[in-house]
């Protein structure tokens, strides 16, 4: 049966040249390391997104009379709810650290600069559609905690002179977090970011197979400081074979983030629902303790420590511009950043400052 | 590209530099909420009461309120005695529906507002009858106190409280015939605080404890030992129900627990596997 239709498909797409061209002939730097397989499995923890996301539509219901009613209802009336929930709320969590962590390790290895500027402007901009993601997805349970958080969040765009009170009403279609925002959330969660987010993966994938991937500079040195007068493919004429060597460590990779994934479910079920998130939205009675989603305690922290909130809020547009921009303000041709003290130095500074920052926005 | 890029920024620094200061829903929103801190709530009739002005005698009356039982359920001076607590010039305007501090004989009345069923029952006790025929009878501050007003609990009905008005000999066979049904509220009443951290939504259980448990504690107020041990059969079904509910949430919970642990172990496994498979040599 499987030969058959191995054939079928052979006389058809041609699946023995896919399968050389693809994986076999298709090569990778012999020095690569597990930190490569981060990518791969950020696309699969979208994937896990995806499907458990199509599970939850089936029965949520986008109405702010209704949604925390049929979101406990998934929780203990449908079967198997419970975990395609937990599943949607701790992928989502995992999937932000793994994508910070994969930009994290391609910033350290260099892997950012020249000829693969596009590459890394296409990664940063899916991080940040990512949190859009979290953002709107973080209201749609109608809890207490998504409701007063989005309250706060929503009203951000408000600092702006001129345009900030128009876009926070755009946003929140109204004045108040109110039904409006829930179908604005939704609509933006499930239908809107999807397709751009695809075009942007796709992208980001082509890019990565069209010009091939980088060699890391922990190990050999790297032929890319030549001028850039011509596209040429990086081949690794010299690396491993796509299948099995690099399959291998992306299929180890996944099965961690699942494990990851499983012992959150297991040990942790309460750590991104607090009993607010078990408690219906009420417009009039604020909750205390609440806080955003540890990704956004830093710039929340930022916020409210810079008394003028809008420059607070340009220096975050800033910064953002910098991270999205870094492969064309980066003018070095050292790739290592083991050989240059000063964006180290930098680096582990807004690190830190980062890290600081979350535990001082969550304490 | 690098030049646009600081033009851009001197762009976006230089008028939010400029533009000082907080905008105004944003301050609103923003600092207000208690994501930057607690939110304190404007209450005329805590406000003077515990401020310095106010007579020792009256001063002990927002503290006593802070730890009873009503404090922690959202009920505040106004919910009993009326007023305006936003308006502190009207704030004990009758006007306002300011009532003030009740007369020994209408306390029942003042408790009654929202304890309906308790104060009929009550009014058809002993206690009750005995305030309608000498003005003197206990009434419900002789043994829930004023204020202070601590959860219901059988630990009400005590020597030192009854035998200020009779002898402890019915009392005591009245607290033995709620005993059992208390008991079970006060083991299921743990076990729901218990679901709820676990992530369990136990509202709805919640309001079935919470009427069973004020139909019983009615029933209680008619000092009748007769009557309570005659229905604690009717009760003890009435929370069997919910119990098997709630055992049956927690066997769930541990299904969950035990399914997950399998799914990771599942991963782990098979991580396991792919790691020595592709360190066996190849051809």
């Amino acid at each position: 049966m499987g030969k058959k239709i191995e054939d079928w498909l052979e006389v058809r797409i041609g699946l023995n040249d896919l399968r050389r061209t693809q994986l076999l002939e298709y090569r990778v730097p012999k020095n690569i390391n597990l930190l490569y397989t981060l990518g791969f499995a950020a696309m699969i923890g979208y994937v896990i997104q995806v499907i458990s996301g199509i599970f939850l539509l089936i029965y949520y219901i986008p109405h702010p009379g209704y949604a925390f009613g049929s979101v406990q209802d998934i929780m203990s009336k449908v079967p198997y709810g419970w975990l395609f929930r937990q599943i949607h709320i701790v992928g989502g969590n995992l999937l932000i650290a793994t994508v910070l962590l994969h930009m994290l390790t391609v910033f350290l290895m260099g892997n950012y600069s020249r000829p693969r500027e596009l590459t890394w402007v296409g990664g940063g901009l899916m991080l940040i559609i990512t949190f859009i993601f979290g953002l709107s997805g973080y209201l749609l349970p109608w809890s207490q905690l998504s409701y007063w958080a989005t309250t706060v969040v929503s009203s951000i765009p408000s600092a702006f002179p001129i345009i900030g009170d128009a876009t926070a009403r755009i946003f929140k279609g109204g004045d108040q977090v109110s039904g409006t925002t829930l179908s604005r959330f939704f609509a933006l969660h499930v239908a809107i970011l999807p397709p751009i987010f695809l075009f942007l993966m796709g992208l980001h994938v082509f890019l990565i197979r069209r010009i091939g991937i980088s060699a890391t500079p922990f190990g050999m040195s790297d032929d890319e400081k030549r001028p850039l007068t011509e596209f040429r493919k990086k081949t690794h004429t010299d690396g491993h074979p796509f299948y099995p060597y690099f399959f291998q460590k992306m299929m180890f990779m996944v099965m961690m983030y699942g494990a990851v994934m499983f012992f959150a479910i297991t040990f942790l079920p309460t750590l991104f629902l607090p009993v607010e998130a078990n408690t219906p939205a009420d417009p009039l009675k604020t909750p205390s303790h609440i806080k955003p989603e540890w990704y956004f305690l830093a710039p929340y922290q930022m916020l409210k420590l810079i008394p003028n909130k809008f420059f607070g809020i340009s220096i975050q547009l800033i910064l953002i511009g910098i991270f999205l921009l870094w492969p064309f303000l980066d003018s070095q041709k050292e790739k290592n950043i083991l050989k240059r003290p000063v964006l180290r130095g930098v680096f582990f500074f807004l690190l830190a400052t980062w890290i600081a920052l979350t535990f001082w926005g969550r304490y | 590209m690098r030049y646009l890029l600081y033009l851009l920024i001197a762009i976006i620094l230089v008028p939010s530099i400029a533009a000082a200061g907080y905008r105004e829903e944003f301050e609103r929103e923003f600092l207000s909420k208690p994501w930057a801190g607690e939110q304190v709530e404007v209450d005329a009739c805590i406000g003077c009461h515990s401020s310095d002005t106010m007579k020792q005698e009256y001063r002990w009356i927002v503290e006593n309120w802070k730890s009873s039982w009503h404090a922690q359920n959202n009920i505040s001076c106004h919910d009993c005695h009326g007023g305006d607590p936003k308006d502190a010039a009207m704030s004990m305007s009758p006007s306002r529906g300011f009532i003030g501090t009740p007369k020994y004989a209408e306390v029942p009345d003042f408790c009654g507002k929202c304890h309906i069923g308790i104060l009929k029952n009550y009014l058809e006790s002993g206690h009750g009858k005995a305030l309608k025929a000498s003005g003197r009878g206990p009434v419900c501050i002789t043994c829930h106190g004023t204020h202070r007003i601590d959860k219901a609990s059988i630990d009400i009905i005590n020597e030192q409280t009854c035998t200020k008005c009779h002898s402890y000999d019915r009392a005591r066979r009245m607290k033995q015939a709620l005993f059992v049904v208390e008991k079970k509220m006060g083991d299921m009443e743990r076990d729901l605080k218990t679901l709820r951290s676990e992530g369990i939504f136990v509202d709805e259980k919640e309001r079935s404890l919470f009427s069973t448990q004020a139909e019983f504690r009615a029933l209680f107020h008619t000092v009748d030992v007769s009557l309570v041990s005659e229905r604690t059969d009717d009760f003890t079904k009435k929370l069997s129900i919910l119990d098997k509910n709630m055992q049956d949430t927690f066997a769930e919970l541990r299904f969950r627990k035990n399914f997950s642990a399998f799914l990771m172990l599942l991963f782990a496994g098979m991580g396991v596997i792919i790691f020595i498979y592709s360190k066996l040599p190849k051809e």
